[in-house]
């Protein structure tokens, strides 16, 4: 492979821009099964990795890491399961969703047929713990983020970005605007596979109290 | 915490308990050693003034005060074994956001009882030598290296005097100051971030990432706080005066490395 440019993130991290998120899931459990590095955190367009500052310096682990590049398997992973989940839209649970939909010129439930229509995927996990990344939002639909994030949204809030949902499977900090919640729980502590989504999934989603 | 659990016999990464901003009285239902280190203010066993950084020997039935500190903002108690926690994922640490580990995943409430080997005891009554006392101030230095978001800044902010906010956890330092304004379309697909990241939020504040920080975020990463600097962070009280101190990633390894060495010999193997 085209080996991409390596570049600092802070003092003990660095980054690479990998656009096809199935080849990043595969680049990503290659650098962990390395055993290098200290995180590997699959981003949106990116993939940086966390080193031991007191181990190597940063011109070795960016050395140790041009080396994996090099090494690394060419195939993408295809995406298997597919899970469907209700979504719950009164205000309390999706705050934002009148203003969201009303930005976009369109009535709430118009804005929630277009979000229930697209054909979404867990891109990735992260941020927080359980947080999963879908892409393949209908790319008519807008939304920035919060210029102020919330210190709280509630466990299994439904976050809305162009060309992309954002689930929530705890509460915490968050910037994204709400549009609903699921629910169906995300996550379970005693489960043996705590967290319900994983990357790659294909996800539905289905309004509550609504026939389609 | 590391220089507390030191005292009471503990490897760094024990379980103790932090205390935010002082306030905290508890009772010991049995006789047991303990330390206390970080932000103190004034600390008394059963109405006996004492002091941090050494080692106590507390009665059946002593109470504890740790009042609320001058300068600084958490303050660490351990006991000889550690305090018996949940673990989840490999640590007992509390997250809250995530309402994991520790007791319950909370914050500990008035009543909560906590257990720990009363049996075990340090090998020593221990000091902890003047020059690795953390020095407790109101004004922060912190060493950055440019994060990868940089451009977004001017040089200025390396002579800028910056202010915490109240907006102020375990994930996250809301940062006052004279900041750019963003420019619109600044906001990036998210990337990994990592405690210590500094981004600039379009609010025309920034956050500096604390412990118990979201591992992805969209906002500019302009500066990351050295490693072996993010210790500090959490020291840092609602209103304290924050300063960035440039550091190139060549400089700030040697730093870490530099640290670690003053620290060594008291604990040995403690990674910042």
């Amino acid at each position: 492979m085209t080996v991409p440019d390596i570049r600092m993130v802070g003092d003990d991290a660095l980054s690479i821009e990998v656009d096809d998120p199935r080849h990043r899931n595969v680049l990503a459990e290659h650098l962990r099964h390395s055993g290098r590095w200290t995180d590997v955190v699959p981003g949106r367009r990116n993939l940086t990795v966390g080193f031991d500052p007191l181990a190597v310096s940063p011109a070795q682990a960016h050395a140790v890491l041009a080396g994996a590049l090099e090494h690394a398997p060419p195939g993408t992973q295809s995406a298997s399961e597919e899970i469907e989940l209700a979504l719950r839209v009164d205000p309390e649970s999706g705050p934002d969703l009148a203003r969201v939909a009303d930005e976009n010129g369109l009535s709430p439930e118009a804005f929630l047929r277009r979000v229930c229509a697209s054909p979404l995927a867990v891109d990735m996990m992260g941020f927080m713990p359980g947080f999963a990344y879908l892409s393949g939002l209908d790319p008519v639909l807008r939304a920035e983020r919060l210029a102020l994030p919330r210190q709280r949204v509630a466990a299994g809030s439904v976050g809305v970005l162009t060309g992309q949902l954002g689930l929530y499977a705890l509460a915490g900090p968050g910037g994204w605007p709400i549009i609903g919640r699921i629910q169906e729980p995300l996550f379970d502590k005693v489960a043996a596979s705590p967290f319900l989504l994983k990357a790659g999934m294909k996800v539905r989603l289905r309004v509550l109290g609504s026939s389609s | 915490m590391a220089l507390a659990n030191r005292l009471a016999g503990n490897a760094s990464a024990d379980t103790a308990i932090e205390i935010t901003q002082g306030g905290a009285e508890f009772e010991f239902r049995q006789a047991s050693a303990f330390a206390i280190a970080g932000a103190s203010g004034k600390l008394s066993l059963s109405g006996k003034t004492i002091v941090a950084h050494r080692t106590h020997f507390a009665r059946q039935g002593d109470i504890l005060s740790i009042g609320h500190p001058d300068t600084g903002f958490r303050t660490y108690l351990a006991v000889p074994g550690g305090f018996v926690a949940d673990e989840f994922l490999g640590s007992s640490s509390t997250c809250l956001p995530a309402g994991f580990g520790g007791l319950e995943g909370r914050a500990l409430r008035p009543g909560d009882e906590l257990e720990f080997d009363a049996a075990m005891e340090p090998a020593a009554s221990l000091e902890t030598p003047a020059n690795l006392r953390p020095f407790m101030t109101a004004s922060h230095v912190l060493r950055c290296v440019p994060g990868p978001d940089y451009a977004a800044l001017d040089d200025a902010v390396w002579s800028d005097v910056f202010e915490a906010t109240r907006r102020l956890d375990r994930t996250g330092i809301e940062i006052r100051g004279p900041w750019p304004h963003l420019a619109d379309g600044a906001l990036k697909p998210s990337a990994a971030v990592f405690p210590g990241a500094i981004q600039l939020t379009p609010s025309g504040n920034a956050f500096v990432l604390m412990p118990d920080a979201q591992t992805t975020g969209g906002y500019p990463h302009v500066l990351q706080v050295i490693r072996a600097d993010r210790h500090l962070l959490g020291q840092v009280a609602p209103g304290d005066r924050i300063r960035f101190l440039r550091r190139t990633s060549e400089q700030a390894h040697n730093d870490l490395v530099a640290k670690t060495a003053i620290f060594a010999d008291w604990l040995p193997g403690f990674r910042f």
